[in-house]
């Protein structure tokens, strides 16, 4: 049909509402209804998921993840894909703001360091990938190099140091009964959403994600985009690290690989944060508010389920299953908005 | 005699939008059916139905005498219905042997290469391939090769009906009158083959009868010498077209704006110099492979070069990225709008701003007051329908869609613009319009350089001509010396190497 004919048509006009429809709805019903399923087993289950002290605990537990993943998600929407080596860039952050602060040099140094140590990591990857890198294989290798890295300058050991010390406020400090990370999580969700949508980075970053070649005739490169995503994904690694640190005054080149939360490896786990809210895995399509939303989601599913007992084999699995589901289901709607004129 | 195939009063929705209101559609045994239509008319959604592609539609399909719904392409194809589509679906890496017997149709379970080879033999030569060795590469054939091959792949199924779907959309002159003569040669034999096309001198030289599209309905077959390119374009548009090329200027004593100097891009076999005038469409007339859409890409810093100077506004540059380019006013679009000329997934508001999104922004913060006013002025200079800013783009048909990549560059306000190929896959009535929006981009004072294979276009459009040849400049041509035949001796035998 042409465009012509279609202004002329009454009928073209709601149709433009009823696309809004036939994309967002099964979607936003499926996505209620879920949470709403989880919500009401928890409740009708657990006796102590519906108590303002566990939803605090629930934002908290996704504040972290969330945090990572939200940085993960101006890679993926960029079309840079992700980095496999999120966790490795937080062993390698946490061990050199521990360092850091055991010799004495306070917080405020100590940050400083952690994040030029970020910053660097982030733009060595970016500029890789950017050169035409495959993001999987630059990132393995970063990883491997981050890892090495980090636990040759720790011995291995756990690195601690002594209380009080100048991060306490962020690692367990709170403001308005909420904890300070929390507010930290809210903050960064805001300040990402804001930036995709209302400056030209953001925008950017969608029209290098949706088509490479266009965003480059159209005077976008991706070398420069690479570098300042994975920057931005490499900064927020940090500051989990940091904030993980300050919390428990110590760290250790592992503490992202087991010991961390409940489903074992962070990288999957902020893999997972992307793409269960259906952030497009090619790029240029999502946003970190959904981020957001799948972060809290899987805080929610997980709470329940240590509420009831789990171990970390079922919870793993079900972390595993919710992005299986949440991939079949966004590729359906996507798949059936696609209406040709 | 029975129609081979017929479809009566067939209709498609997608949600509100009616691509088929109401088709009547039959073809013969070994006739050569013509297919035509604007841009949105429905021929796609025509065309997917009858090949298997969608069956969601109401109405009645009757194939052989019986009533039938393919709810797969592949049980379209079983019962003797296939479709070469205008994307090539051959895997370059394997042989055109391998390519043709890919499906595994008729092919013992365990088969050599040399016997495949032997098998692909006749059906190569039934599409005019007889020169080619089947066991080569199918990378190392060029593009129109590559079509016969897909066709040829087609034929080894042995179908009924053949659905040929803008199969010279991307070739040149003498790869195209190969696939013309193949269409002929297999109607002899009986095939009847549906010929989807916006190239209406080869519709009218090959078609036996032609169905029309109109808005989602179809007119009465009409055969091919009952109708004349203004008849049959009046039949597509509902109305006449009063011009489809806008008048000419000769060209002025103005100062050139820009001076290519010695560029010498990948394609060309040797450096080339010209000059561009301001006010004035130049066209770079030759077929495919003549270098003339690689100088385009050089100048636009899509491609790099070997060597090559711009002087332009003062100074003396060559700008090695499009973003170079873009700073400097020159604006650059590709042939192929789908790899690098649009955002489909994307609005169409910001496609239409992409190039400039410091125009539109300040200090880094975008406005989308700003943004609207940029897109709705393009929109309405493009006559791009300005309350479907929202949609994607991807949902717009292929005139649509160039409007919008070339509407684009507006947003820059460029002094030279750069168009590959400013017509390919767009029906009539989207080309007037285009050609009437690059002649008042030129009479504001740019300059437009356009490259075309299309030899009515390439004539017809441009005040200048330089033509080449196989990676040479062959010659200039002002507009009085401006003929058909002088372009084509020029872009296709230039050194009397063949005695026509």
């Amino acid at each position: 049909m042409s465009m012509n004919a279609a202004t002329n048509d009454p009928e073209i006009r709601s149709t433009l509402f009823n696309r809004m429809l036939d994309r967002y709805s099964p979607l936003v019903v499926i996505l209620v209804a879920l949470f709403a399923v989880v919500f009401v087993y928890g409740m009708v289950t657990a006796p102590n998921f519906l108590t303002v002290f566990n939803f605090k605990t629930i934002i908290r537990d996704a504040a972290l993840v969330g945090i990572m993943g939200i940085g993960l998600t101006f890679v993926t929407l960029s079309g840079n894909f992700f980095l496999l080596s999120m966790k490795e860039t937080a062993a390698l952050s946490i061990i050199a703001f521990a360092i850091a602060m055991s010799n004495g040099y306070g917080f405020e140094l100590a940050f400083l360091f952690t994040m030029c140590v970020a910053v660097i990591a982030g733009m060595l990857q970016g500029a890789l990938i950017g050169l035409g890198g495959n993001p999987i294989v630059v990132t393995l290798g970063a990883a491997g190099l981050f890892f090495g890295i980090a636990s040759w300058w720790s011995d291995n050991l756990v690195v601690s140091f002594r209380r009080p010390h100048g991060a306490e406020w962020l690692g367990s400090g709170s403001f308005l009964g909420l904890p300070n990370i929390t507010i930290a999580f809210i903050l960064i969700a805001i300040t990402a959403e804001i930036v995709l949508r209302y400056t030209s980075f953001g925008r950017q970053v969608y029209l290098i994600g949706a088509n490479r070649a266009a965003g480059r005739a159209t005077g976008h490169e991706n070398f420069s985009m690479a570098i300042k995503t994975c920057t931005i994904a490499s900064v927020c690694s940090a500051f989990v690290a940091i904030a993980f640190s300050a919390q428990v005054s110590s760290a250790h080149v592992n503490y992202f690989s087991s010991e961390f939360g409940s489903s074992g490896d962070m990288t999957i786990l902020v893999i997972a944060t992307v793409m269960v809210a259906g952030n497009s895995i090619m790029g240029g399509y999502g946003s970190t508010l959904r981020t957001s939303l799948g972060a809290i989601f899987i805080s929610t599913v997980d709470n329940m389920m240590v509420l009831h007992g789990f171990n970390s084999g079922p919870r793993v699995l079900a972390v595993g299953l919710m992005i299986v589901f949440s991939i079949i289901v966004f590729a359906l709607v996507r798949r059936g908005s696609r209406v040709q004129e | 005699m029975q129609p081979l195939l017929k479809l009566s009063s067939v209709k498609r929705s997608f949600g509100a939008i009616h691509a088929l209101k109401g088709v009547d559609f039959e073809i013969m045994p070994g006739e050569v059916m013509g297919l035509v239509g604007e841009n949105g008319a429905g021929k796609s959604t025509l065309v997917k139905i009858i090949s298997g592609f969608d069956n969601g539609y109401s109405g009645e399909y009757r194939f052989n005498g019986e009533s039938v719904n393919f709810s797969s392409p592949a049980k379209a194809e079983l019962a003797g219905i296939a479709i070469a589509q205008q994307e090539l679906s051959l895997i370059p890496t394997m042989s055109v042997a391998e390519n043709i017997f890919l499906a595994g149709h008729n092919v013992p379970t365990i088969a050599d290469k040399r016997r495949l080879v032997k098998m692909a033999r006749p059906f190569l030569d039934e599409v005019g391939l007889d020169t080619i060795n089947p066991a080569i590469g199918v990378d190392r054939l060029s593009v129109g090769e590559q079509h016969l091959v897909e066709v040829a792949r087609l034929i080894a199924h042995d179908p009924q009906v053949l659905i040929l779907d803008e199969p010279t959309a991307a070739l040149g002159e003498s790869d195209s009158i190969r696939i013309l003569d193949m269409v002929s040669r297999l109607s002899k034999k009986g095939k009847s083959i549906i010929y989807v096309s916006h190239r209406l001198d080869e519709i009218f030289k090959i078609t036996d009868r032609i169905t029309v599209l109109r808005d989602g309905e179809s007119q009465e077959p009409r055969t091919a010498d009952t109708l004349d390119v203004n008849s049959l374009v009046e039949l597509m548009l509902g109305r006449e077209l009063d011009i489809m090329f806008p008048e000419r200027r000769p060209k002025t004593d103005a100062e050139p704006l820009m001076r290519v100097e010695q560029l010498w891009p990948d394609g060309l076999l040797e450096p080339v110099d010209f000059e561009i005038y301001p006010g004035e469409i130049l066209g770079l007339a030759g077929q495919l492979g003549s270098g003339s859409g690689e100088i385009l890409a050089a100048i636009g810093g899509a491609q790099l070069t070997r060597s090559g100077k711009l002087s332009y506004s003062g100074r003396s540059f060559l700008p090695s990225t499009p973003k170079q380019a873009i700073r400097a006013g020159i604006a650059y679009c590709s042939e192929d709008r789908k790899l690098d000329g649009l955002f489909l997934g994307r609005p169409i508001k910001e496609n239409l701003s992409s190039p400039s999104l410091g125009a539109i922004s300040r200090l880094g913060w975008m406005s989308s007051a700003a943004e609207w006013k940029l897109a709705t002025s393009i929109a309405e200079k493009f006559t791009i329908d300005a309350s479907r800013l929202s949609a994607e783009a991807g949902v717009l048909s292929g005139g649509n869609q160039q409007k919008v990549a070339l509407g684009k560059w507006l947003s820059i306000e460029p002094k030279i613009i750069l168009v590959n190929e400013p017509t390919r896959g767009v029906d009539v009535g989207a080309r007037a319009e285009i050609y009437q929006k690059l002649r008042d981009l030129a009479d504001s004072g740019a300059a437009i350089v356009v490259a075309s294979t299309d030899i009515q276009e390439i004539t017809n459009l441009p005040d200048r001509i330089i033509t080449f040849y196989r990676g040479l400049k062959i010659g200039e041509l002002a507009l009085q010396e401006l003929s058909a035949a002088t372009i084509l001796k020029q872009i296709t035998d230039p050194f009397n190497e063949t005695n026509l």
